[in-house]
């Protein structure tokens, strides 16, 4: 009998957005964990290629997951002492440094709305840059008073949890064949292939967005150092990987890189608009590239989606786990669609269950054989 | 702990060593190709695929035999496999569904590589490539041999 190749039906791609939907929902419980397990995994798929050549190179799979590790341990600890004091030479006293790059931020944002006021009259009449002032500088002042202290606490609070990245990472590379292998064998023979196929599908689609989502980060941390240091900015490397990074967030992470950014230029260079302008320019300019050539070479090409799917599941996300969500819409639907489709083909394959249960069959005739 | 792996094959891996297609293969290759293996037990008449199905992986016998049989009423016995032998290759090879369904004759335990493992091991390492094509071609050589001659007309 040969098998009619099987299609999802709107049952299961219900399943599968629902089934997205409850998991953000509840990741965003766990917050603590999925954090760094994300890190760790971004860790896992970044390392593991090295680890596939050792292995291949004839090394234990312990022994080549140790030495890449400490190969990487080494390479963040250099990386650290080489830029740590450097930068905090440049932060100096922290508190002075935030208050003058929000102050540099500030008189910038008030300096254009000065320059709208001339142009609009209703504006003017309004008092926009006094009252827009007037209301950011009492929301600073009493954001640090208040919540500055809430806000150091929780980045304490999640040091640890994040410390569990590397640790995690570790063990990922170490056993993940090992777990792998572990959760095959508790698949009846019946459906063994086909739960061969979707491990294999999900891994590959794990494996190429975080992969994806490396090589974005790095393209568009290089077009952002780069745009800034032909505008002259200063740290631009520095600039461009930290906002590269702000930008795993969808949408928010854009608008706080660009804002970040804007802020040096406004405090590094006051009363030049137009290099915070060019800079604006420039973020507009890299969204742009992401969007319709970085996005679909990386990311896109792994998860194969509708792009309505994707905007939709975005919004989803934010609206049912918000920041978490906007973060986990995507690869959680990726993994969610490639399970939805192979639990509808076996659920609808009457062939594999009937297999499956001759399977049984047989085996409880040989272990009643002598019983009779 | 010594850098690079001891010297000793584990029983499993003396049986991957007895099977044709990796019979080129020195002890480090032969545990590469351990390390992805999963280990299968099929009861005697249990399937091991249907024709039609989309190949996931190669098997080996590590113990017992397998029927290659072509679906009909009555399903005709093409081949058998018994310990030592290879099947599953030809959808793996040529990306196409299951020509054959596969069940068990005797109760086995067989050796699986999933299609991702076995193309990744091709492509990563160029040794183990070669080898393993090259017991392959050999392997597909005596195929075509055995249904020529069960084609020529009899004197």
């Amino acid at each position: 009998m040969m098998p009619r190749r099987y299609r999802s039906g709107p049952l299961v791609w219900l399943s599968i957005i629902g089934g997205t939907s409850l998991l953000l929902f509840l990741l965003q419980k766990v917050l603590w964990l999925v954090v760094p397990a994300l890190l760790a995994l971004l860790i896992y798929y970044l390392l593991l290629p090295a680890v596939r050549r050792l292995i291949l190179a004839g090394m234990t799979i312990e022994n080549a997951v140790t030495l890449v590790s400490l190969l990487a341990f080494v390479v963040i600890g250099v990386g650290l002492l080489v830029f740590f004091p450097s930068l905090a030479a440049r932060v100096g006293n922290w508190e002075d440094w935030l208050g003058r790059y929000l102050d540099g931020g500030l008189t910038f944002m008030v300096d254009a709305l000065r320059q709208l006021e001339g142009q609009l009259s209703f504006l003017a009449h309004a008092h926009v840059a006094d009252n827009a002032r007037a209301a950011i500088t009492e929301f600073a002042s009493t954001f640090i008073t208040r919540h500055l202290g809430d806000a150091l606490m929780t980045v304490a609070a999640w040091t640890p949890s994040l410390l569990l990245a590397p640790f995690l990472a570790f063990f990922f590379l170490r056993d993940g064949p090992r777990f792998k292998k572990f959760l095959i064998r508790a698949v009846p023979n019946a459906y063994f292939e086909r739960t061969l196929k979707l491990l294999d599908e999900v891994d590959r689609t794990a494996r190429l967005y975080f992969q994806g989502l490396l090589k974005l980060t790095v393209l568009d941390a290089l077009c952002l150092a780069l745009g800034l240091w032909l505008l002259g900015i200063s740290a631009p490397l520095l600039l461009g990987v930290l906002t590269a990074v702000l930008a795993w967030v969808p949408y928010i992470g854009s608008v706080l890189g660009c804002a970040l950014v804007v802020l040096v230029v406004a405090t590094d260079f006051p009363g030049q608009t137009e290099l915070a302008y060019g800079a604006i320019s420039l973020f507009i300019l890299v969204r742009l590239l992401d969007d319709f050539i970085f996005m679909p070479l990386t990311i896109g090409r792994s998860l194969r989606m509708h792009p309505l799917l994707t905007v939709l599941m975005i919004f989803v996300g934010g609206a049912v786990a918000g920041v978490t969500g906007l973060m986990l819409a995507l690869p959680l639907l990726g993994v969610m669609m490639v399970l939805g489709e192979a639990v509808g083909q076996i659920v609808n394959d009457p062939r594999l269950r009937a297999r499956h249960r001759h399977a049984c069959r047989l085996l409880n005739q040989r272990i009643r054989a002598d019983l009779r | 702990m010594p850098l690079l792996r001891p010297r000793r094959l584990s029983d499993r891996q003396q049986q991957l060593a007895a099977i044709s297609l990796f019979s080129l293969l020195d002890s480090a290759q032969l545990r590469i190709v351990d390390h992805l293996l999963h280990e299968r037990h099929y009861t005697a008449g249990e399937v091991i695929f249907d024709a039609g199905e989309e190949g996931q992986g190669i098997y080996l016998v590590l113990q017992g035999e397998v029927g290659i049989f072509r679906p009909g009423e009555p399903p005709l016995r093409l081949n058998s496999v018994a310990t030592g032998g290879f099947f599953g290759e030809l959808s793996l090879l040529g990306d196409a569904p299951r020509v054959a369904q596969a069940r068990a004759i005797k109760d086995c335990r067989l050796g699986v590589i999933s299609r991702a493992d076995f193309t990744g091991l091709l492509d990563t390492h160029a040794h183990i490539a070669s080898r393993i094509s090259l017991q392959l071609a050999r392997h597909l050589g005596g195929l075509l041999r055995q249904s020529a001659m069960a084609a020529r007309p009899q004197p």
